[in-house]
């Protein structure tokens, strides 16, 4: 199963319980806004996304990643807006019977996320200014 | 006949044009290279080097393609994580 979501406020985390019985591995990832963008401080970055294209290009990535792995199931949450240095603008939950698949399909699934899902940085930075980065 | 299109404009297209969607009239048999081009000129010369991929309707097209009237086109530079030169 897959579920993707954009959101524009503070992620609330995929609960992770004991009902996914058939899997040995379960994998969270949470992607953070670091204080430097390219060696310069920033306070946020803002994310800008194509919405409608976003959502749809993130599913169909969820969905070749489950099935190249042969995952049971990936859920992803990807916050859009001002993100806070420190704050998570990535949440990624992956089961898989095994570790190694769920290990490398989250590794792939990053990878393609930032090559074709449309979705941009700024930079926010201590004076105010924004650039895209 | 002429075709009525949107463009929408994000990151550095939009932060180069000054502007987040431009409303275009072209002429029948426009194709997506042509508005490529129009765009491009519109930057001076400030787009020439961004390796864009091209979105019609909200679907990434692979080769150029003919527009219709009311398409909406986006040049989709690179998304983050990507390198602009």
């Amino acid at each position: 199963m897959i579920k993707v979501e954009i959101v524009s406020g503070k992620i609330n985390h995929f609960i992770s319980d004991g009902n996914h019985t058939n899997d040995g591995a379960e994998v969270i990832f949470n992607g953070r806004v670091r204080n430097l963008e390219k060696d310069k401080k920033i306070v946020a970055l803002e994310y800008e996304h194509y919405e409608g294209m976003a959502e749809l290009e993130l599913k169909k990535l969820a969905e070749k990643t489950v099935n190249k792995f042969s995952l049971n199931d990936l859920f992803c949450k990807h916050r859009v807006g001002k993100v806070p240095t420190g704050e998570a603008s990535l949440h990624i939950s992956i089961w898989s019977p095994h570790r190694k698949e769920a290990l490398n399909a989250l590794e792939w699934f990053i990878t393609e996320l930032k090559k074709n899902v449309p979705i941009w940085k700024w930079a926010i930075y201590e004076d105010g200014t924004r650039e895209a980065t | 006949m002429s075709l009525k299109i949107t463009i929408r404009c994000f990151s550095y297209v939009r932060q180069v044009l000054g502007k987040k969607d431009i409303a275009l009239e072209v002429s029948d048999e426009t194709d997506t290279n042509d508005i490529k081009e129009i765009i491009c000129e519109m930057a001076g010369g400030a787009l020439d080097d961004i390796p864009f991929k091209i979105a019609v309707n909200r679907n990434y097209i692979a080769e150029s393609i003919i527009l219709k009237d009311g398409d909406e086109l986006a040049l989709i530079p690179p998304v983050q994580g990507g390198s602009y030169k």
